[in-house]
């Protein structure tokens, strides 16, 4: 550079220069935990697990929108949405590493994050968990070649390289069957691993699993609705084919009112008989200091004001309240997981003879937990906004077009399939 | 064959001469000690560091160079009935002793020839103590009267050997040896500290430990009461007057017992915390953006009255 | 996409066929997860008898000297459980060893293992401080490491001195039955529970005697008898994890 360009202040550049300064922020405090230790977070023995877990478990959550979406569009052969299933895709490939981030600062050892894959324990559902998220970040990332082969730099560059990407594209239906195997085995192993505790009774249920997979692929599918139609709204690089994500966005509404049910049924099924511990949690849940959370948060934001919005034409058509609901839906999801996690732990239940009584602890996350989290979000916010940027991974029209020229005669009937 | 050549050659015959031998004798520096006892003691202390700190600072360590015990040995003509107590591995015949003080093994031993393998003898019994704190001067007897004892207890239970001293426990410095007390039976300090017998300055010890008679107008070699019974004897130590006379202590006074709170760790509580206010400030937020997104044609409109009345006025 | 044959009806019938096989090896490696039983030589067991505890902690302090422990970590608790006719009742907490533990199915690693002999053994090489063990062990026996001990540990040398290495950061630690303490005495053919040397610290040093330790598979062992003469219990049986510490109630022994 021979001259020293005016640093012009765009939106791009102030966007990029805000997340580059939480970025940072989080990685200082990031470093800060690695040399000093976890002594400088919140967590005590009674809540091991804080504000880390649940964004490890939301970045998770939200990045089921590319196995649901791939494996509607390869396995279901609904073709028509194979461009925002490259969009969910992308950002799987986000959340995964957002989630794999968090928990390296997360655990106690970081240097022994590959023990797991090393040291097996089969009878371990967070062995499952960790296996199967390392085995799905290799599909993600192979799913996700097409899309960096679109990267300018690389097909200049290296266009043998980048024709080889693209060609892996050609496996897209066998990633999408273990993406799919992968995926429904660890989404709903995440809700198992509190599920599957005896000694909290709270979690002690088979529903978690099942309503951590629901709440994910609805809040991964609204996730990459949300962020197309932003990206369309904000860059003209991104664009979309509105009646598409009308559509996705109807099935969302529709996976909410399953949900909804689900949640239902789980709450109510709780409040017979006393139980300690499991009353007491949900004491604190719908009355205590999670009631906002769950009420407000889970229950009206998230569940029934989207299926309103979303199950209603007039609401749906218009981008404005269908992009609230959505934005609702995410952040439902993360409620719900930051309930969940905390809410058994608060609950301290005693081992002592008799019937166990119950006490309760708190936690606030520390600044360090919210800046090196802040920083783990940020650095999503800033791979997906270059992804829109240089690799166009919101691409409906070119995507579409591609998709038709590879499709032999036999696909290209006129009669839509599926939906 | 060149310069060069013959060195190689030379190094390869060093390196290989050097690792034979380096093998040779390190074989020859495991072989196993002789099962003979060693002639020179251990030394314990190249190992237990700690141990060896704590005893230097105690009585056992001092016990020969004591400059009281000294003075008074010299004085009465260097007996060898004191070095039998006051020095470790005392041989009567030659009069000479292994260790000054009390050390290591005197109580340690026999010392097992493999250690660290195995591990050293440590008795804990009354006994072993009974060795030298068992004069009649000293009065053991009283601690086997003692439940204590009966029940199985030994010294060690309150007294730690190597410093020659109670032993301490954590938050129960400031009631001093009485501290050791309450530590077991903790029944007795949620009432005691409001009797007049405590307002009164006193604690466990000086009723029930009590230090009686001496020999020859010396403490030295006086033990307090190990038999913990808080006889007639510790009462008239005070209250002598009041035996047969007329009493001013106060008598069946209304002692209020407090129910002693149990110090709850910081991190429970009985209660969960309450809701929280940023919650109600946020729903507040949300009706006011909804009351305030229904109203907002409406207050556009007063607004731009009250702008138009301006400026006509 | 275009190339491949695997129609939909063909893929519901691999994916259910692959579900049921998963589903069902599952149901069978569960049978292996619980220790004890007969495998072993030995079967170790601790009882404590409540109505010789008065609280004093002689025992946490032993175990943490003779485990190098942080002042802030007990693996040991000593509970103020209430009074029976004005007399304090205490009980006292260390690992439960259970027979089928939480901490071992849970372990992402399989740090946590069933030794023969029934003990619960942690492997701090392989830890890495997920502390899911801890979030699952009903008896919070369970302490992370949430700094590295540095410096002196004041219990030592009035309580004991270490015979283990001190862990590092970033992992969790709890109570081992003094196994180090077990497996030398063994060596040297001594007895655990009789022989001091070889048994758990926290037995040696209690005052009263109201810890015991010993062999359940030896019917005529101390815990064996004392188990068989008088009633016990063990903590939170309903959650069938079957602990090695039992314990006499307070009012069971004619010295209360």
């Amino acid at each position: 550079m021979k001259k020293i360009a005016k640093l012009k202040l765009t939106p791009w550049m102030a966007w990029v220069g805000l997340l580059v300064t939480v970025i940072a922020a989080g990685v200082a405090a990031g470093l800060m935990v690695f040399v000093k230790g976890l002594s400088l977070t919140n967590l005590t023995d009674m809540v091991p697990w804080g504000l880390w877990i649940t964004i490890d478990l939301s970045s998770i959550a939200i990045s089921a929108g590319a196995f649901s979406l791939c494996a509607a569009v390869y396995l279901l052969g609904l073709k028509r949405y194979q461009p925002l299933a490259r969009t969910a895709t992308f950002i799987g490939l986000i959340g995964y590493t957002m989630a794999l981030l968090t928990l390296l600062m997360d655990i106690g050892r970081p240097d022994r994050f590959w023990h797991a894959v090393v040291y097996w324990n089969r009878h371990s559902l967070l062995w499952e968990v960790t296996m199967c998220v390392t085995l799905y970040l290799a599909v993600l990332a192979l799913e996700a070649m097409p899309i960096f082969a679109q990267f300018e730099w690389l097909r200049t560059r290296l266009p043998r390289l980048a024709a080889r990407m693209e060609r892996v594209h050609h496996y897209a239906p066998y990633l999408a069957i273990v993406g799919l195997g992968l995926s429904m085995l660890h989404q709903s192993s995440l809700g198992a691993v509190y599920g599957v505790l005896k000694s909290r009774p709270l979690w002690y249920r088979p529903d978690i699993s099942i309503l951590f997979i629901v709440s994910a692929v609805a809040g991964g599918m609204a996730l990459t609705v949300f962020a197309s139609m932003l990206s369309a709204r904000i860059t003209r690089r991104a664009n979309i084919d509105d009646g598409l994500l009308e559509r996705v966005a109807y099935f969302i509404g529709w996976i909410l009112v399953g949900y909804l049910y689900f949640r239902f049924w789980d709450a109510l099924s709780m409040t017979y008989t006393y139980e300690p511990g499991r009353t007491e949690g949900l004491r604190m849940l719908t009355s205590g200091p999670f009631a906002f959370n769950f009420w407000i948060g889970e229950m009206l934001l998230g569940a029934v004001v989207p299926i309103l919005l979303l199950l209603r034409r007039r609401t749906r058509q218009v981008p404005f309240w269908r992009m609230l609901a959505l934005l609702l839906v995410v952040g439902g999801v993360v409620a719900y997981r930051w309930d969940t996690n905390l809410s058994g732990q608060l609950i301290v239940l005693s081992y002592l003879p008799g019937e166990p009584a119950v006490a309760y602890t708190h936690y606030v996350p520390s600044l360090i937990e919210f800046a090196s989290g802040a920083g783990v979000v940020a650095y999503g916010l800033l791979a997906f906004s270059l992804g829109v940027r240089y690799l166009g991974v919101v691409n409906h029209e070119a995507a579409a077009e591609e998709h038709f020229e590879e499709m032999p005669a036999r696909e290209a009937l006129p009669a839509p399939t599926g939906d | 064959m060149n310069k060069r050549e013959r060195f190689a050659l030379a190094a390869v015959f060093a390196l290989l001469a050097a690792g034979v031998t380096l093998v040779m004798v390190q074989a020859k520096a495991e072989a196993p000690a002789p099962a003979v006892q060693e002639q020179e003691p251990l030394n314990c202390s190249e190992c237990h560091q700690d141990f060896q700190m704590e005893w230097a600072s105690g009585a056992h360590s001092s016990a020969t160079n004591d400059p009281i015990f000294a003075q008074a040995w010299a004085d009465q003509g260097q007996p060898g009935a004191c070095m039998v107590c006051h020095v470790t591995g005392y041989d009567p015949g030659t009069g000479t002793w292994e260790q000054d003080g009390v050390a290591c093994t005197a109580c340690h031993n026999p010392v097992p020839t493999n250690h660290p393998e195995e591990p050293m003898p440590v008795q804990d019994t009354t006994e072993l103590c009974g060795q030298c704190h068992s004069d009649a001067r000293f009065g053991w007897q009283e601690w086997q009267t003692s439940t204590h004892y009966q029940r199985g207890m030994d010294c060690t239970v309150c007294h730690d050997p190597h410093s020659a001293s109670l032993k301490n426990v954590e938050g129960l410095e400031a009631q001093g040896p009485s501290g050791l007390c309450v530590n077991c039976h903790r029944d007795y300090n949620m009432d005691f500290p409001y009797s007049n017998h405590a307002m009164a300055g006193l604690n466990c010890v000086d009723c029930h430990l009590r230090h009686f008679g001496s020999s020859g107008g010396r403490t030295i070699h006086t033990m307090p009461d190990h038999s913990f019974t808080a006889s007639l004897t510790s009462c008239t130590s005070c209250h002598d007057r009041e035996m047969h006379g007329p009493t001013d202590a106060a008598t069946g006074a209304e002692i209020t017992t407090q129910a002693v709170v149990p110090a709850t760790n910081g991190a429970l509580a009985e209660e969960p915390a309450p809701v929280s206010p940023y919650g109600f400030a946020g729903l507040a937020g949300l009706l006011g953006l909804a009351g305030g997104m229904v109203l907002a044609p409406w207050l556009e409109r007063a607004y731009r009255k009250l702008s138009q009345k301006e400026k006509s006025s | 996409m275009s190339e491949t044959n695997l129609n939909r009806r063909d893929f519901l019938k691999l994916a259910g066929v692959s579900v049921a096989a998963i589903g069902g090896l599952q149901i069978y490696r569960r049978a292996e997860a619980s220790s004890g039983g007969p495998e072993g030589e030995h079967q170790w067991a601790m009882v404590v008898d409540q109505s010789r505890c008065t609280g004093c902690d002689y025992c946490t302090l032993a175990c943490r000297a003779h485990n190098d422990i942080n002042p802030e970590i007990s693996w040991n608790q000593v509970i103020e459980t209430g009074a029976i006719s004005g007399k304090q009742v205490y009980l006292a907490r260390p690992c439960m060893h259970c027979e089928h533990a939480p901490c071992v199915d849970v372990c992402p690693v399989q740090a946590s293992t069933y030794r023969p002999d029934g003990i619960v053994q942690m492997d701090y090489d392989r830890c890495i401080g997920c502390r899911y063990c801890e979030v699952a062990c009903p008896y919070g026996a369970r302490s992370f490491n949430w700094e590295a001990f540095t410096g002196r540990n004041p219990a030592v040398p009035q309580w004991g001195q270490p015979e283990v290495a001190r862990r590092p950061r970033g992992v969790v630690e709890k109570c081992s039955f003094c196994s180090q303490r077990i497996d030398r005495g063994l060596a040297l053919g001594l007895t655990p529970g009789i022989d001091p040397d070889a048994t758990p610290a926290c037995v040696v040093r209690c005052p009263t005697g109201a810890r015991i330790f010993g062999d359940l598979k030896d019917p005529e062992s101390n815990v064996s008898q004392l188990l068989r003469g008088h009633a016990s219990f063990r903590l939170r049986e309903d959650l069938g994890t079957r602990p090695r510490v039992y314990y006499l109630p307070p009012n069971g022994s004619p010295e209360a």
